[in-house]
C-alpha cells in the first residue's frame, strides 16, 4: 500500500515537473497549440474549393455553334439552366470560331470550349426517324417520317485546358453526354410519339399516350443510410477538421523526443535513474502529461472547426452524437503519438537525427493514412497501405463517430488497433533503452 | 517516523555493524562494440566512515565502477556489494541509501534551483515543509538561499555544481559518491565544497571521491585507491601511501604509478 502511495506520489510530482517545464516556455506552448490551429484553418480552407461539388462552382465555357439546329438549340439551353456553366459566345466583341476557341483553352484563358458541328440537328433527327420508322414498322405503321443514310463524323468537339485535371474533365463530359442524350431522347421519343399518333388516327383518338412523361416512371434520388440529419454533408471542414487536427496532434513527437534527448544529453535522466523505485513511475508521469497535452490540442482544434470556420465563410464541423467516445479516442490517439515520441526519443542520439525523422515520417504517415486525399480515392495497394499508418485508423475512427453515427462497440476493434500500434511502440523502445544499458 | 530519522538510524547502525562501504571483487566490464574492456578483474574494499578516493588517468575506469555502484550499468562479471547490499538484486536497497553527484550539471536549466530540488525531494519520497525546510537548510548551507527562485541556466558554475551536490544530499545518504565535483569551479566554491564534505564526513557519512585534481584528493581522502587500465594498483592510507613511495605528494605518487604517458 506504501508503495502504492509512493508509486502515486511519484507521478503526481513528475506531472507537476511537466507542467512546469512546459510553461517556462511559453513561446513554445503557444506554437504547439496554435500552429495546428492554424494549419486546421489555413488547409480547411484552401481545400474546401477542391472538395466543393462541382455543382457549387460556376464555370466559363466558350461555345460556338455551328449548327443553329434544334438539338444545338436545346443543348444551349440545358447548359445556359444549370448553375455550373456561362456560356461565352464571343471574346473582345468578336465572335468564337472554332480556331480561336482552340486558342483561348490551349492558351489556359478559358478551361472548356464547346463546338457545336454543322449538321449535327439533321444527324440527329434522321437517327429519331430512323428508329421511330423502324419501331413503327414493327407496329405495323412503316416509312412515315424521312430518313436518310447516317453521316457518321458529326462529334462535339469539346476542347479542355492542357492543365484540367482528369477528374474535372470527366465531371463535364459526363454532364455534356447527359444533356445530349436527353436531347437525343427526347427528340426520339416525340419522333415515336409522332408515328404512334399518326398510326392511332387511322383507329380513334381516345388513347393519348405521352411517351415521354411513361419513361420518366424510374426515378433516383440520395437515400441517408444513417439516422441523422448530417448525412450530405461530407465536405471540406468534415475531413479537413479531424485530419489536419489529428496530423497536428502527432507533431507532439517534437517536444517528447526533444525534452528525452535534452534529458540525456544534460544529465537529467541520470539522477532520474538514480533515485529509488521504479523508473516506470517518472515515464508514466510524464507519459500522461503529454497525452492530456495532446488531448487539450486535439479539442482546441476541433473547436476552431465548430466555432471559427464559420466566421470564415465555411460549415461548421460536426461532431456526432457521442463525447464520450470522442473524448477516450482523442485520449487513444495522443497516447499513439506520444508513444511514438518516446520511440523517436529513446532511439536517436541527438535533436539533429530526432527532429527531422520525426517530423517527415509524420508527414509520410499522414500522406498515407488519407489525410492529404482521402484513401477511397487512391490506388488499390496503397489503400492497403494505409493500413500500416496509425493516422489512418484515427481518421477512421473520428468519421465513424462524426458521420457514421458510429457507437463505442464499433469503434473499439480500431482503438485496439491504435493500443496495439502504441504498445508495440513503447515495446521497441524498451528493447533499444535495454541494450543501451548494456 | 520521518525520512530523516529513518536514515540517521540506518547510518548508525551500519556505522556499527558494517566495516566495508565498499566491497568490489574480481569485476569485469567490457562495453558491446568496445575493442577493450574496461574494468579487468577489479578489487577494491573501503571501510565505512571514510572519504575515499577513486583515482586514476583517463580511461582507467573509474565512472564504469561508479556507474555499476549505481545501477546505471550492469556488470560482467564479478560482485559489488555496497552498505552490505548486492547490485546483483539489492540495487533498490543501494539506492535509497547512497547519493549520487554526477559529473554533469543533472538539473533543469529552465527550473529554479527550488524547483529542481523540490521535485528530486518528492522523488525521494519527501514532502510538504519538512521536505522545503531541508532544501532552505541546504541552500543556506551552499550560499544559495538568496538564489533559490532563480533558473539554474542563470547560474555560475560554481552554484551549479553546488545545486548538483544538494540535489543529492535531500534524501539523507549514508554513502556520498562523487564524480569530480568541482569541476570547472572557481576557487570559493571549490572551498566550499571541501569544506562542507570533511563536515559532513565528520557527521558519519561516508564518501566516495573521484577527482583529476590530485591535490583536492590528498586534501580530503582518508583512503586512496588508483586503477589503471581496469585494475586496481595501488590501494591504502593517502598520506602512508605517499611517505612509502617517497613520493612528494599524491600527484607525484601518481605519476609513479601511472606513468607520465599522455593517455586518450
Amino acid at each position: 500500500m506504501q508503495k502504492k502511495a509512493a508509486s502515486v506520489s511519484r507521478i503526481i510530482a513528475t506531472i507537476i515537473n511537466e507542467c512546469r517545464l512546459f510553461l517556462k516556455d511559453i513561446a513554445g506552448l503557444s506554437l504547439l497549440l496554435l500552429m495546428p490551429i492554424a494549419l486546421t484553418v489555413i488547409m480547411a480552407l484552401i481545400q474546401d474549393a477542391p472538395f466543393r461539388e462541382y455543382q457549387n462552382i460556376k464555370f466559363d465555357v466558350l461555345w460556338v455553334d455551328n449548327d443553329h439546329g434544334q438539338l444545338a438549340k436545346k443543348l444551349q439551353e440545358d447548359f445556359s439552366h444549370t448553375k455550373q456553366f456561362h456560356l461565352v459566345k464571343s471574346v473582345d466583341d468578336k465572335a468564337l470560331d472554332d480556331a480561336a476557341v482552340k486558342a483561348l483553352v490551349q492558351k489556359g484563358k478559358y478551361q472548356i470550349g464547346i463546338v457545336i458541328p454543322n449538321g449535327l440537328s439533321a444527324e440527329v433527327i434522321n437517327s429519331a426517324n430512323q428508329i421511330a420508322n423502324d419501331i413503327g414498322s414493327k407496329i405495323g405503321a412503316p416509312g412515315k417520317l424521312p430518313q436518310r443514310e447516317s453521316r457518321p463524323g458529326n462529334d462535339i468537339q469539346v476542347y479542355f485546358d492542357p492543365a484540367a485535371k482528369q477528374t474535372f474533365k470527366l465531371s463535364i463530359m459526363n454532364a455534356l453526354e447527359k444533356f445530349t442524350t436527353k436531347s437525343e431522347a427526347e427528340l426520339t421519343l416525340s419522333r415515336l410519339a409522332k408515328t404512334m399518333k399518326s398510326q392511332e388516327s387511322n383507329v380513334n383518338d381516345s388513347v393519348n399516350i405521352d411517351l415521354q412523361d411513361k419513361l420518366r416512371a424510374v426515378g433516383i434520388r440520395e437515400a441517408s443510410p444513417v439516422n441523422t440529419a448530417i448525412y450530405g454533408a461530407t465536405n471540406s471542414v468534415q475531413h479537413n477538421v479531424p485530419a489536419w487536427a489529428i496530423f497536428g496532434l502527432f507533431f507532439i513527437i517534437i517536444p517528447i523526443a526533444g525534452n528525452m534527448i535534452g534529458e540525456r544529453e544534460d544529465g537529467s535522466l541520470t539522477r532520474l535513474k538514480l533515485i529509488p523505485g521504479s523508473y516506470f513511475d517518472i515515464l508514466f508521469g510524464k507519459l500522461l502529461f503529454y497525452v492530456m497535452v495532446g488531448v487539450v490540442q486535439f479539442y482546441l482544434m476541433l473547436q476552431a472547426g465548430v466555432y471559427l470556420l464559420p466566421h470564415l465563410g465555411l460549415p461548421a464541423l460536426y461532431m456526432g452524437h457521442a463525447p464520450i467516445s470522442l473524448f477516450i479516442t482523442a485520449a487513444v490517439i495522443s497516447l499513439t503519438a506520444t508513444s511514438y515520441g518516446v520511440l523517436i526519443g529513446t532511439v536517436f542520439q541527438t535533436a539533429n537525427q530526432a527532429l527531422p525523422f520525426g517530423s517527415i515520417s509524420i508527414v509520410i504517415l499522414s500522406a498515407i493514412g488519407g489525410i492529404w486525399v482521402p484513401v477511397e480515392i487512391l490506388p488499390y495497394a496503397l489503400q492497403q497501405l494505409a493500413k500500416v499508418s496509425p493516422l489512418h485508423w484515427a481518421l477512421d475512427i473520428i468519421n465513424d463517430l462524426f458521420l457514421r453515427n458510429g457507437s463505442f462497440y464499433g469503434i473499439a476493434p480500431k482503438l485496439s488497433i491504435l493500443l496495439a500500434f502504441s504498445a508495440v511502440f513503447f515495446l521497441i523502445a524498451g528493447i533499444v533503452e535495454k541494450r543501451r544499458k548494456k | 517516523m520521518s525520512v530523516r530519522s529513518v536514515f540517521n538510524f540506518q547510518l548508525s547502525t551500519f556505522n556499527f555493524q558494517l566495516n566495508e562501504m565498499l566491497q568490489i571483487t574480481n569485476l569485469h566490464k567490457t562495453y558491446k562494440h568496445a575493442t577493450e574492456p574496461s574494468l579487468q578483474g577489479l578489487n577494491i574494499n573501503f571501510s565505512a566512515g571514510i572519504i575515499a578516493g577513486l583515482l586514476g588517468p583517463n580511461g582507467a575506469g573509474k565512472t564504469t565502477t561508479i556507474s555499476i555502484i549505481c545501477g546505471l550499468v550492469a556488470p560482467d562479471n564479478g560482485e559489488v556489494i555496497v552498505l552490505g547490499d548486492n547490485v546483483k538484486g539489492g540495487l533498490e536497497s543501494i539506492k535509497q541509501k547512497i547519493g549520487v553527484v554526477p559529473q554533469s550539471i543533472a538539473l533543469y536549466p529552465q527550473l529554479s534551483v527550488f524547483e529542481n530540488l523540490q521535485y528530486v525531494g518528492k522523488l525521494y519520497g519527501l514532502k510538504g515543509v519538512e521536505l522545503k525546510d531541508k532544501i532552505y537548510h541546504y541552500l543556506k548551507i551552499f550560499g544559495l538561499d538568496n538564489n533559490a527562485k532563480k533558473s539554474i541556466k542563470h547560474f555560475s558554475g560554481g552554484m551549479k555544481r553546488r545545486a548538483n551536490i544538494i540535489a543529492s544530499l535531500l534524501h539523507e545518504p549514508v554513502l556520498l559518491i562523487l564524480d569530480e565535483p568541482t569541476a570547472g569551479v572557481d576557487v570559493q566554491s571549490r572551498n566550499m565544497i571541501m569544506d562542507f564534505l570533511k563536515m559532513y564526513n565528520a557527521q558519519g557519512h561516508s564518501i566516495i571521491y573521484t577527482s583529476h585534481l590530485l591535490e583536492e584528493a590528498q586534501e580530503l581522502c582518508d583512503e586512496v585507491a588508483i586503477i589503471d587500465n581496469g585494475k586496481l594498483v595501488i590501494h591504502g592510507n593517502t598520506e602512508e601511501l605517499i611517505s612509502s613511495h617517497y613520493a612528494n605528494n599524491l600527484e607525484d605518487l601518481f605519476l609513479k604509478i601511472t606513468g607520465t604517458k599522455v593517455r586518450d
